[in-house]
């Protein structure tokens, strides 16, 4: 019996997963937790290990194919199944595995899918499977896809190729439902396309299918025309679907950042050369959003499908990092638990391994609330998009220097921040995001000339 | 009111009844219908006579033979063969004589053959089906009624039909408790013909007639509980003249056909179903035509055989999840 290889769970709100590259052909061996294939989700490019050591006998996924979470993708003969069978010339032995997987020190052996480094890796994989591969011919090809007379004949009169439907039938055979269902979304796609106010599912048709709608795109001589990255078409999706799901509001609060500035300057050069990473105001804002939960615990909540709201007792602030493709957002679990010297040594290992693109699943899935900091790009106020699921996100912007009135009417220079908070209107109104906002300022102002951060 | 309810093998004793009251030329005749009452208690020999209710030869070439005479002489006999197993004797005179009268001689040959067949609990000798040798005739209308009204509603109907009629009965159906029914008052017929849709559904369709109606519906009940299917039964009833439209109609709606019978497979009426839906509907297939029907061994001996021999709930059930997935 072939051992299955499914399709993971790259993430809590993830429900399918697309596979960006085979790194082993039909026919390969492979060892146990070595890399088989490049799988994508939302803002996540993962290496599927294989399961067990075998033959890689059959891929049911194709490249670039998108399948729901638990879909078988493909099937591993196990070890001693194939023993007796005849080994093709094509066959080396497995490749070695410690090139294809970064491993990370101190991760539990259970977490086993680990972040390639992009795209050199795929490359060089696809290079090595094709040498592994020269001799054996490629099983997915030769096999004639699966299909019932009626499927076809719908798919004929609907002019739908066949190559872009994944059967659900048995051995993913395409059945009525499945031409049925392609139908609908097309004819759902086109309807929403002629009505301009729902920019929604429009924006996801040219997000989910670009090959359908962009052959016709082209660009003159004095435009450029861009295919998005994955990682930008994940993005792009995800916040259509958010401004979809949640009625967002934001609300702003202005905080006196006087005292951590001048903190900060003292300090941030010894603590850099003491610890070895910097800091910054992101630490300080995180803690004070970690009070404002606290008091709010709405704030860690979320809205569920069948309209309840999950109030997470788990603080687990994801922090937005900006790479070279794009915004990705890792988690920081029990964020409370950290001091502020904590949490800038999180922060900055989290942004390290992101901009190195090594973030593992790990880090990108259970965060319950975002602080995103778009003030470092010197921006003043922000209105940021909700990471589904949650019930808010706040975005912090530049801390400058204003002319403030403080007590007793007089006027000083200060350093003054804006914080702006996205919020899910379903789940609470203005006086709980004001609120919330109100505990965060007091914690973030409380903090006199000296610091305790350990 | 229950006691008005009737069994379905006194639903064929009212019909004959009712036609031999309607036309005199309607006569019964067979092994055992007289004196005896007829092998499982149809009997009418006291309202009407010796004249018209004939004990014969244990021959049934004689006595279909006999019909097709007398059948020739501008009567309408009803030939009874007890178990349909021993029509066989009679064959040469239903093929050679009965199917053929009408297209050498012009003359129509009304008579009905009616006799047991079907799962006995008894032995290999009086449990078989001849459903398919029979269907494989041209010139033979064959029927086979599932419920009480249609018993008597299409016994009448082959009585009066001008052409050969085989009546085929089911044992395990004469007296089927959850089967009685009340039936009309006022003289009725079943058109034969005429295949009825037994339960409505989008998801597929099984083809199927006689006692597997039964086991058919129990499928269709459990698939819908449990895995929220929605199976159409049809009960062909009418073997031949087959309604090729109400497969069509049923098929081009579901796409997925599953044939059940309790004869054999091999060269059964499903092989003929299955011919004629891949031909005419090919491309409205979403799935394979698929059989459950009897293995191609002869009847066993065993009753505990028996209950594997034949098509039951289990085997139905399993074939139609398989092709709903496929």
């Amino acid at each position: 019996m072939p051992t299955s290889v499914k399709m993971p769970r790259l993430g809590e709100s993830v429900a399918e997963g697309t596979v960006g590259a085979w790194l082993k052909n039909e026919g390969d061996l492979v060892e146990r937790d070595e890399a088989l294939a490049e799988v994508i989700t939302d803002k996540i490019n993962a290496e599927l290990p294989s399961p067990v050591a075998g033959r890689l006998v059959k891929i049911l996924v194709g490249t670039d194919e998108t399948v729901a979470v638990g879909v078988d993708i493909a099937l591993i003969e196990e070890s001693a199944d194939i023993a007796a069978a005849p080994f093709s010339a094509g066959e080396q032995p497995p490749v070695e595995t410690d090139h294809i997987l970064v491993m990370e020190p101190g991760r539990a052996v259970a977490q086993s899918l680990i972040i390639p480094d992009g795209r050199m890796r795929v490359a060089g994989s696809v290079t090595s499977a094709e040498e592994d591969g020269a001799d054996v011919v490629s099983l997915a090809e030769e096999e004639r896809q699966r299909i019932s007379p009626l499927a076809r004949r719908l798919a004929r009169e609907h002019g739908i190729d066949l190559n872009d439907i994944m059967g659900t039938g048995t051995g993913g055979r395409v059945r009525k439902e499945d031409i049925l269902a392609s139908v609908e979304k097309r004819q759902t796609a086109q309807a929403i396309k002629s009505t301009p106010s729902n920019f929604q599912s429009a924006a996801k048709e040219v997000v989910s299918t670009p090959e359908a709608t962009s052959p016709t795109t082209t660009s003159s001589a004095d435009e450029e025309l861009i295919t998005p990255s994955r990682m930008r078409l994940a993005i792009a999706e995800h916040m259509v679907r958010s401004k979809h799901t949640s009625p967002h509001a934001t609300t702003v609060v202005e905080v006196d950042m006087t005292n951590i500035t001048k903190w900060l300057a003292q300090n941030k050069e010894d603590f850099k050369r003491s610890q070895g990473y910097g800091i910054s105001y992101v630490p300080f804002v995180m803690k004070a959003v970690c009070e404002g939960i606290r008091k709010f615990p709405i704030i860690n909540s979320t809205w569920t499908a069948d309209n309840k709201i999950i109030i997470k007792k788990r603080i687990n602030l994801g922090v937005a990092v900006a790479t070279d493709d794009g915004l990705v957002v890792p988690t920081i679990y029990d964020t409370d638990q950290y001091t502020i010297a904590g949490l800038a040594r999180q922060v900055n290992a989290l942004a390290q391994r992101a901009r190195m693109n090594k973030l593992t699943v790990q880090d990108m899935q259970n965060s319950t609330f975002v602080v995103n900091n778009p003030g470092v790009f010197g921006t003043i106020i922000s209105m940021p998009i909700i990471n589904q699921p949650h019930a808010g996100i706040l975005s912090m912007d530049s801390v400058v220097k204003r002319p403030v009135v403080i007590e007793d009417d007089a006027i000083a220079v200060r350093s003054m921040m804006y914080l702006s908070l996205s919020f899910d209107h379903r789940i609470l109104d203005g006086a709980g995001a004001g609120g919330f906002l109100q505990a965060v300022r007091t914690k973030l102002q409380s903090y006199g000339r000296e610091i305790n951060i350990y | 009111m229950s006691e008005k309810k009737i069994t379905y093998l006194e639903a064929i004793s009212q019909a004959i009844r009712e036609e031999m009251l309607r036309d005199e030329a309607v006569f019964l005749l067979g092994e055992d219908v007289g004196l005896y009452g007829e092998a499982f208690k149809v009997s009418v020999l006291e309202e009407f006579g010796s004249e018209r209710v004939i004990d014969t030869p244990m021959s049934e070439a004689t006595i279909i033979g006999s019909a097709v005479g007398a059948a020739l002489m501008g009567l309408r006999p009803i030939a009874e063969m007890r178990f349909i197993d021993f029509i066989t004797c009679g064959f040469d005179q239903i093929i050679n004589m009965a199917s053929k009268m009408y297209w050498r001689v012009g003359m129509p040959v009304p008579i009905v053959v009616r006799g047991s067949s079907g799962r006995s609990e008894i032995e290999p000798f009086h449990a078989s089906n001849r459903d398919a040798w029979s269907f494989q005739m041209p010139g033979i209308k064959v029927v086979v009624p599932s419920t009480v009204y249609d018993a008597k509603g299409m016994l009448k109907a082959a009585v009066r039909d001008n052409n050969p009629v085989l009546y085929l009965e089911h044992k395990l159906l004469y007296r089927m408790p959850e089967l009685s029914e009340e039936l009309p008052t006022e003289d009725y017929i079943v058109p034969l013909g005429k295949a009825i849709t037994r339960r409505e559904g989008e998801d597929m369709t099984i083809l199927t007639y006689g006692v597997m109606v039964h086991q058919c519906l129990k499928v269709a009940q459990i698939l819908e509980e449990d895995d929220n299917l929605e199976v159409e039964v049809l009960d062909l009833r009418s073997l031949s003249p087959l309604d090729r439209e109400a497969i069509m109609e049923s098929v081009k709606r579901t796409n997925k056909v599953l044939i059940v019978h309790e004869e054999s497979l091999t060269r059964g009426i499903g092989a003929e179903l299955s011919a004629i839906v891949s031909e005419e509907l090919f491309e409205y297939l979403d799935g394979p035509i698929t059989r459950v029907a009897a293995p191609n061994v002869p009847y066993p001996y065993a009753p505990p055989s028996e209950t594997v021999y034949s098509p039951h709930a289990e085997k139905i059930l399993s074939a139609a999840r398989a092709l709903a997935a496929y």
